[in-house]
């Protein structure tokens, strides 16, 4: 009985063996790239502005150690269109080899940048094993990023939406538009603000604003060369013209970002914030940052929604090591681990028909705390504006406000 | 010996003023529109006139102005009223206990502190909330980030106090207070005549650079101003830094156009504060000796006391809130303490910020090192040519220490950063150790001149008589007799190295992580917890290195009784 039990699984070993040998055999050219990852040192240029995705990024950088002798160094900055910058600067000079920066993590206008000025490796995410198991099919941000082909120079991480939390104490009943947005700060004078632009989520909230107040919102899936810009963001303007003096600080200050929103959504300085990350709420709630009273919504007719990408940078002297992180951030693995509010709580990018029954079984069985809606409650994801016009908006922001 | 003494002032000239020529040429060409790398090769003015019709220009040059000179004139008004109603106080002595590690406190970690103290939410409102205020939701005020840069201003002159307190008792020091105090009194003369028509006139000349560099250093300052100074529109320096950094590289034009202007902006400056002084000395020669015997201001003489008090409160209110922050897990206002603790941002803060310190403390080190090396050895030379009756002008030297405090940082950062990517040595630890030694070296310089000058040349005359060997002597006496200042001289160089921000940044290419840039970083909207965590890390760690310094050579010295002081 013993011998038989011991046979089976030696019998299963060999079987998971082979199974192994044959996936990672199939593909001699992902074995070249694992080959040459090993002893690589990849410096990653991330956002580092959120300490639970910082935590995320080590951890699996600590794995890719392991697993693959690849060393991560994360680069935290604060508005990843200061790296594009760079790595354009290095183009210019020259430096074709050995870049400072070789993995990046973008998405829209600074993709488009990059994508425009040559500045990424050529197209890779066909070779990634993981990459088969991206919902392309019913996730089209996957491969169109702000409308923008993503052609495989770009591997998909994560998925995003734009959320807003209010303190459920404090607040009866949250804006569930632009227009309740306004009567609400005018009820609640200095309770309310935004990000400045150009971070993005600042940034984010303009496109959200506008694409709900402008009168012809089909002009923003094109170029933004293409239409009358005066014309469709008059409403806007009006908009913020109209809410600014009734902001926190009367819309003379206004917060860097989507952390400075929820600490001072703690303190009681504002009523509303807004996020990203549609779990970020339960999130905070688990680390005692926010009160549990906490809640999150969304406008009703539904909001902004993209996904976020990975790109290895042209001059990299290490794009194999920056691939085989990659394809470990892609894996089920490091998707479920990311997904689970208690670590991160970004939506998966992977398509839960093609994983196999234990790789789907990561996925399940996390707690939705009170303050995470549901997918039916997160409701219609609106796309994302062609990512021209994100610098025309900036541009016209700061020329308005920025005084 | 002779010849080979005469090199380190050439190497030591050279290590700062090449970079910082280099890096000022580096940023005159682009601001003219010269900068191949990104395809413009033709001059104009073009870039400036972009500047001066910029939206934000206007905005950010009245934010820089009144940083800049309220910091400047606050700090160097409070550390005179200070020093001419407490000196030689019981209060004063405690003061100048404390001045080194009130120096050492980095000024990010400091600007955030002030942040966690003055904010609506901050420790000062909860200590009255609600009771005194009824606030049961911070109030709507703009005690931080104000559009005007007062905070800011503010917070700059705190920090700024303790060193000009600093020079105040160096150049205190230079000249007998004692007698002139007696005379004083003998005259009838009221204690704030006696300081300001007796001692001032004399002090001032000793102030006269550090206040310049106070100047130059509040109207470019980057990372405290990141922290707490206006965000729409920032200060000049924070929009060039931006523009330098700009995902649209031309950007940088406009950038370099801007430093161009900064750097002429504190030309101006100084200049006009120079005249101002002039002009001041002029008027007020007459009533120097017009025999008025009291004053007014012998009225608000306990201010003095007040502001000492304030200032001293303010750094330690500053420490105590990053660190109640630091342990906090629930902090809600307008809680006065956090309703639950933890230490899980303390034992994963440590474990994240192991690797920017060591950073942090490599290059610190090193360039403490090389910086104390040189300065020894010109210290040396200048003694030994002394020695052979030929005197250096000591004037002179001086604007060449100070030049590396006068010129602003972001002036010429961004040419030294364009040469570094040309020659490939960005983000290299050479080029790193190299850009922290230029603002190493002056303090360093400063810290040590005085003492090593007035060194008793007898004991070596004495050493080398009996050892027959300058080297030997040298090393085996005048050295450990000089250990003691010494050490706190490379405690201070090594305290301006960890508060490096700009430079780390522009020349670090994103490798170099110290706990500097990681904090500023982080404080631009992270988890207050993890931000308090850091923010002490990079107050302790060259707190440490001054508690070292002070106890290394007593220790060392624990057996010989006339070395203990």
């Amino acid at each position: 009985m013993k011998q038989i039990k011991r046979m089976s699984l030696l019998g299963l070993m060999l079987m998971l063996l082979m199974q192994t040998a044959w996936a990672a055999g199939e593909d001699p050219e992902w074995q070249n790239i694992l080959q040459k990852a090993e002893g690589q040192t990849v410096y990653f240029n991330a956002w580092g502005g959120s300490d639970v995705i910082n935590d995320y990024i080590r951890w699996a950088g600590a794995q890719v150690k392991e697993k693959y002798g690849v060393q991560i160094k994360h680069v935290k900055v604060t508005d990843i269109g200061d790296v594009v910058g760079r790595i354009l600067a290095e183009k210019s000079a020259g430096r074709t080899a050995g870049g400072t920066v070789d993995l990046v993590w973008i998405n829209g206008e600074n993709f488009r940048a990059m994508k425009e000025n040559g500045l990424l490796h050529a197209p890779y995410t066909q070779l990634l094993p993981n990459y088969r198991l991206v919902d392309t099919e019913n996730k089209p941000t996957t491969l169109m990023d702000f409308t923008v082909p993503v052609d495989n120079l770009e591997a998909p991480w994560g998925m995003a939406q734009l959320v807003f939390m209010y303190d459920s104490a404090k607040v009866a009943v949250p804006p569930r538009d632009m227009h309740e947005l306004l009567q609400f700060a005018r009820a609640h004078p200095g309770r309310v603000t935004y990000p400045a632009p150009p971070g993005f989520h600042g940034t984010t909230f303009i496109k959200q604003a506008l694409l709900e107040l402008t009168t012809t919102p089909e002009a923003l899936a094109g170029p933004v060369a293409e239409s009358d810009f005066a014309a469709v963001t008059a409403p806007l303007w009006a908009f913020l013209d109209e809410l600014h003096p009734l902001m926190w600080r009367n819309g003379t200050t206004f917060t860097t970002g989507a952390s400075e929103m929820k600490q001072l959504l703690n303190d009681g300085e504002i009523l509303l914030s807004l996020s990203f990350n549609p779990n970020e709420a339960g999130n905070a709630i688990a680390s005692g940052e926010l009160p549990d009273t906490i809640r999150t919504y969304v406008h009703k007719d539904g909001t902004i929604g993209n996904t976020h990408f990975l790109a290895v940078v042209f001059n990299s002297s290490v794009a194999e090591g920056a691939m085989v992180f990659i394809n470990f951030l892609m894996s089920p693995e490091a998707q479920a681990r990311k997904e689970d509010p208690a670590v991160w709580g970004d939506p998966t990018i992977l398509a839960m028909n093609k994983l196999s029954v234990e790789q789907k079984q990561l996925f399940e069985n996390f707690p939705r705390g009170m303050a995470t809606l549901s997918p039916g409650e997160l409701g219609k994801v609106r796309l994302e504006p062609h990512a021209s016009w994100v610098e025309a908006l900036e541009k016209a922001w700061i020329a308005r406000y920025s005084k | 010996m002779k010849s080979r003494l005469r090199v380190f002032p050439l190497l030591t000239l050279s290590a700062f003023c090449v970079p910082i020529l280099l890096g000022l040429f580096g940023t005159w060409l682009p601001a003219f529109g010269y900068l191949p790398a990104i395809g413009a090769e033709d001059f104009n003015l073009h870039n400036f006139r972009e500047l001066f019709v910029h939206p934000a220009f206007p905005g950010a040059l009245r934010a820089s102005l009144i940083s800049g000179f309220g910091a400047t004139l606050l700090a160097l008004f409070c550390s005179i009223w200070i020093t001419l109603s407490i000196y030689g106080s019981l209060l004063w002595r405690l003061l100048v206990r404390l001045l080194s590690p009130l120096l050492a406190v980095p000024h990010a970690a400091f600007a955030i502190g002030f942040t966690f103290l003055v904010a609506p939410s901050g420790l000062l409102v909860r200590c009255i909330s609600p009771e005194l205020t009824g606030f049961a939701a911070p109030p709507d005020w703009q005690t931080v980030k104000d559009p005007y840069g007062l905070s800011l201003t503010l917070a700059l002159a705190c920090k700024e106090i303790p060193f000009l307190l600093l020079m105040c008792i160096s150049g205190l020091n230079q000249l007998d207070i004692r007698r002139t105090d007696w005379i004083g009194r003998s005259l009838g003369y009221s204690r704030v005549r006696i300081w300001t028509r007796l001692v001032l006139p004399r002090l001032y000349p000793q102030l006269r650079l550090p206040v310049l560099a106070v100047l130059a250093y509040s109207l470019s300052v980057v990372d405290v101003a990141i922290i707490l100074g206006p965000s729409l529109p920032p200060t000049l320096a924070v929009l060039v830094d931006r523009w330098f950094n700009d995902a649209d590289v031309t950007s940088r034009l406009l950038g370099a156009a801007g430093a161009t202007w900064l750097f002429l902006l504190v030309a101006c400056s100084i200049g006009l504060f120079l005249a101002a002084e002039k002009l001041i000395t002029t008027c007020a020669a007459g009533r120097l000796v017009n025999g008025s015997r009291t004053t007014v201001l012998d009225k608000v003489r306990w201010l003095g006391n007040t502001l000492a008090v304030a200032v001293m409160a303010v750094s330690a209110l500053c420490f105590i809130v990053l660190l109640i922050w630091s342990f906090a897990r629930s902090y809600r206002f307008p809680d006065l303490l956090p309703t639950m603790y933890s230490l899980q941002f303390w034992t994963k803060g440590l474990d994240h910020a192991t690797e920017p310190l060591y950073i942090t403390f490599v290059v610190g080190a090193l360039a403490t090192c090389a910086g104390i090396i040189l300065v020894i050895g010109c210290l040396e030379n200048e003694v030994r040519m002394q020695q052979r009756g030929r005197r250096a002008n000591g004037q002179q030297i001086m604007w060449l220490v100070y030049m590396p405090l006068l010129v602003p940082q972001i002036a010429f950062l961004f040419g030294i950063q364009t040469s570094a990517v040309l020659l490939h040595l960005e983000g290299k630890w050479l080029s790193m150790v190299g850009i922290h030694l230029v603002f190493v070296l002056p303090y360093i310089f400063l810290t040590l001149s005085n003492v090593y000058r007035s060194f008793d040349a007898r004991y070596m005359q004495v050493a080398v008589a009996l050892s027959g060997s300058p080297i030997q002597s040298f090393f085996r006496v005048k050295l450990p007799m000089l250990l003691k200042p010494v050490a706190f001289a490379m405690a201070t160089g090594f305290a301006v190295s960890v508060a490096q921000y700009l430079p780390t940044m522009y020349i670090g290419a994103g490798r170099f992580m110290t706990i500097t840039t990681e904090t500023v970083s982080l404080a631009g909207g992270s988890d207050r917890r993890v931000i308090a965590v850091y923010a002490l890390c990079q107050f302790l760690l060259p707190l440490l290195v001054y508690c070292l310094a002070l106890f290394l050579p007593a220790w060392l010295f624990r057996q010989r009784k006339a070395m203990q002081n």
